[in-house]
């Protein structure tokens, strides 16, 4: 690179060794080498005098120097040394201390492994058992009861019950029901034997709710017993056990059974504060009322009791038939008292009023009690026994009534009119039915008992009637019947259900009726002499040869006869039978009038057609008989 | 529930300490079914069938804090039945006597209702006047104030109701209520006497051998 610069000239100069030489040292920049100053520095502390043996001996000074230094530098490491050694020695030792210990434990460790794992095993174990605790603990807790439940169930010597009673007996049925489950598990056994156990449980758990509820009920004899919603819950679980929830009720009806009958006995013989309402047997000598009261407190008590008996029962599901049947036990009590009374009521009265009246409220009563308590009831069976014999004592009556009026027959009064056995047991009649009308029993029965009346008076009546007047010519015979039966009819007529009786009442008032006109028809052609003459022309026949020819009907007698028919025309009272006008009723008399006029006017016509009939041969028939049938009818009508 | 269970025992163990007997009387078709059947269902019913002699209805109310249970007894109103209903005024604490505000004839008819229930009941038992059917205002043939007065004459409580509204329904049978048990506070109700109307339930547990205060009489029944 120098050869190829032809500028440089002093190329040539610089490879010289002595001007490299110099100018490397020109080039040294001493105040930028630090080693060369502080050499230089350490230097002048040593070299003070700048001479020429200093300086030569400058090297020497410096080694000397040197050699001191390093020999004082030994001297200082040897101390170093020393205390190294022995920190080493030290070491060393803890060294070997370490290893000892780390042997020994080692060593331990070794030994301790087998602990250790059997310290795991123990702990694994632990935990297991202690599972297996709390499964027990769980087992218990579902399947043992607790110390406080049993005692509860166990109960106290005074027999009382706790409240907690219930929801022990719940448990004691809840873990035995549970074993089940448990029997369907391996774990029979158990299950078995906490099945046992619970089954002692119950029973005397039972056992003593029985015997609680039986004290309970035992005590429930006031006028309205308490029932307390203990009682009513000891029921409700006594369902489980049907003989002793049957014993108990049982109980309670025998309690209330007796009750009823003080009450009853109370209610007849104290009355009510101060003697109001009063006592019901003051008034034994009204029957009704009597009768009216007994049953009425009857009903009410019974109506009571049922609610008793629903209030008891009111948490268990029980069929109505069984408080219908416990309410039957519950009201057998008063039925005998009850029934003593009103027989001898019934028996010692005559009126046959008053026993309609009593029949009728007995029968009401039997329908409105039979609405609360069944039919197997005793009370019920007791009103039907009751009812029977006011039914019987009636109609006893009645017919002792009428056996009195075929006794002694009474004879027809002079007037033909009813005799007063007739009108009083008409008025009889009368009141019999008017109560009947104010009945409160159902239409059925009245309809039934008015057929059974009608019959047990209306007929011996008739007999009576027809008896009294077997002695008496027909025509007194008619009038007197017609009479009779026309004041039957009009006292019926004002009462239902007698339809049937009226029409047959009518007919035989028809019948008598007809043999009274015909009566009255041949009176008036008898007085007037034409009766030989109609029955001749009744009962002509053409083979006779004509009328006029026969004797007792020539001209001159059938004139005279038709002449004296004339005179009655004209005052045709006259001839009107006494009888007749001795019909009370006016209709049937003026009918009877009627149907006698009708009689005659046919007679009168048949009489005219036959003499107007030339066949017959009359001379001059309008001098014989100058009326025309239609003027004769005009006359009488 | 629980809670109120307990509250029901802590009161005591019954259900209602007393037990009044009502009985409502007026002439047919006044209402009385339908006012019992309004007090006891809360409801009106229209169509309601005759009463045949008595029928009766419960409900249990609150006096003064006690529970008391009333057993309201209805008559039927037709003449025919009279003398069966009249034997149940015995042993009524109460009596509600009811006409009908558009019928005058009910009304006239009550001073014989009366002369019935005075007659029949005990001097203690409370006679409330109702008039029924108020809801009728406009057929109304019977004023209040004279009925007012007919009441304050003869000392009895008086109301108009309707069974159908239910109006007043519910005071009548309460104020009759209280009205009762008020004689029963100040001892003018003697509740030992049989008859009273008023049944109590003793609020002390009882003990099985003091059933009654009188003898059995059940030996002299026959
Ligand atoms: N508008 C009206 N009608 C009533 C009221 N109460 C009853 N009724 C009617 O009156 C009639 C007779 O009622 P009911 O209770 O049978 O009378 P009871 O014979 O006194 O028992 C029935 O048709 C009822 O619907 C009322 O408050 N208002
Ligand atoms: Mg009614």
């Amino acid at each position: 690179m120098a050869d190829k610069d032809p500028s440089d000239v002093s190329t040539n100069q610089a490879n010289n060794p002595l001007t490299r030489k110099l100018n490397k040292i020109l080039e040294t920049r001493l105040d930028n080498d630090k080693d060369m100053l502080e050499a230089l520095k350490a230097l002048s502390t040593i070299f003070t005098e700048n001479n020429l043996r200093s300086r030569r001996n400058l090297r020497s000074d410096i080694e000397k120097r040197s050699l001191a230094i390093n020999e004082e530098f030994l001297q200082s490491f040897q101390a170093v040394k020393e205390q190294l050694d022995s920190v080493y020695s030290d070491v060393k030792e803890m060294n070997e201390c370490c290893q000892d210990m780390t042997n020994r434990l080692k060593a331990a460790k070794d030994q301790t492994h087998d602990l250790i794992s059997q310290t795991t095993t123990l702990h694994a174990e632990s935990q297991k058992l202690q599972m297996k605790s709390q499964v027990a603990d769980a087992f218990l807790n579902k399947f043992q009861l607790k110390s406080e439940e049993a005692k509860i169930i166990r109960g106290t010597r005074d027999g009382a019950l706790h409240p907690e009673f219930f929801n022990a007996l719940a448990r004691v049925k809840q873990i035995h029901s549970d074993c089940k489950f448990l029997l369907r598990t391996n774990q029979q056994t158990a299950g078995l034997e906490i099945m046992e156990s619970m089954a002692l449980h119950q029973e005397s758990a039972y056992e003593r709710l029985y015997r609680w509820t039986q004290n309970e009920c035992r005590a429930l004899t006031g006028d309205s017993p308490d029932i307390s919603p203990v009682l009513c819950n000891a029921m409700k679980a006594l369902l489980d056990r049907p003989v002793l929830f049957k014993y108990s009720i049982d109980e309670f009806g025998t309690a209330r059974r007796s009750a009823v009958v003080r009450g009853f006995i109370d209610a007849l013989t104290r009355g009510g504060p101060g003697g109001t309402p009063r006592p019901i047997e003051l008034h034994s000598h009204d029957p009704l009322r009597y009768v009216g009261d007994m049953m009425a407190w009857l009903h009410q008590a019974t109506a009571s009791e049922k609610e008793y008996l629903q209030s008891l029962l009111k948490n268990c599901e029980v069929q109505e038939s069984q408080i219908e049947d416990v309410l039957g036990h519950i009201t057998e009590g008063v039925c005998r008292p009850f029934k003593v009374r009103v027989e001898q009521v019934l028996l010692s009265e005559q009126d046959a009023v008053t026993l309609y009246k009593l029949d009728n409220l007995l029968k009401f009563y039997h329908n409105t009690i039979r609405q609360i308590v069944n039919n197997e009831a005793a009370l019920l069976s007791t009103l039907t026994e009751i009812q029977d014999l006011s039914h019987r004592m009636f109609f006893n009556s009645l017919t002792c009534n009428a056996n009195k009026l075929l006794d002694r027959v009474e004879l027809p009064p002079p007037d033909l009119g009813p005799t007063s056995s007739l009108t009083q047991t008409l008025q009889l009649l009368r009141d019999v039915l008017a109560c009947h009308d104010a009945s409160v029993v159902p239409i059925d029965d009245k309809k039934q008992d008015f057929k059974q009346i009608l019959s047990c008076v209306v007929d011996p009546l008739l007999q009576m009637c027809s008896v009294s007047a077997s002695r008496l010519n027909s025509i007194d015979m008619a009038a007197y019947m017609i009479n009779g039966i026309y004041l039957m009819q009009s006292t019926l007529a004002l009462y239902e259900f007698t339809d049937t009786r009226l029409e047959m009442l009518q007919a035989q008032i028809e019948a008598h009726v007809d043999t009274l006109i015909s009566e009255q028809a041949s009176f008036v052609l008898t007085r007037v002499g034409l009766s030989t003459i109609y029955g001749i022309v009744e009962n002509h026949q053409p083979s006779q040869g004509p009328l006029s020819g026969i004797q007792g009907m020539d001209p001159i007698t059938v004139k005279s006869a038709m002449n004296k028919f004339d005179s009655y025309l004209a005052s045709p009272d006259s001839l009107t039978l006494p009888q007749c006008s001795l019909i009370l009723s006016a209709l049937v008399r003026d009918n009877a009038k009627r149907r006698a006029v009708d009689l005659i006017c046919q007679a009168y016509k048949q009489m005219y057609e036959a003499i107007y009939n030339p066949t017959n041969e009359y001379k001059e028939p309008q001098s014989i008989v100058p009326r025309t049938p239609d003027q004769v009818v005009k006359l009488l009508s | 529930m629980k809670s109120h269970k307990a509250a029901d025992m802590a009161a005591g163990p019954y259900n209602y300490s007393y037990i009044f007997k009502y009985i409502i009387i007026g002439d047919m078709g006044v209402g009385k079914s339908c006012l019992l059947h309004q007090f006891t269902e809360k409801k009106f019913m229209a169509d309601c069938p005759h009463t045949i002699g008595v029928e009766f209805g419960t409900r249990i109310i609150e006096v003064a804090g006690q529970k008391i249970k009333l057993q309201i007894w209805d008559t039927a109103g037709q003449e025919r039945f009279r003398a069966v209903t009249r034997s149940y005024y015995r042993g009524a604490a109460g009596a509600l006597m009811v006409y009908d505000i558009t019928r005058r004839s009910t009304y006239n008819h009550l001073s014989s209702w009366l002369t019935d229930a005075r007659n029949l009941t005990n001097p203690n038992t409370v006679i409330f006047l109702i008039g029924n059917k108020c809801d009728l205002d406009a057929q109304r043939d019977v004023t209040f104030e004279e009925a007012k007065q007919f009441a304050d004459e003869n000392g009895l409580m008086f109301l108009e109701c309707s069974a159908k509204t239910g109006e007043n329904v519910e005071d009548a049978f309460l104020d009759t209520a209280k009205k009762i048990y008020q004689n029963i506070q100040d001892g003018s109700l003697d509740l030992n006497a049989a008859e009273s109307g008023v049944q109590h339930k003793p609020a002390t547990p009882r003990n099985p051998l003091n059933t009654d205060q009188t003898p059995n009489k059940e030996g002299c029944a026959c």
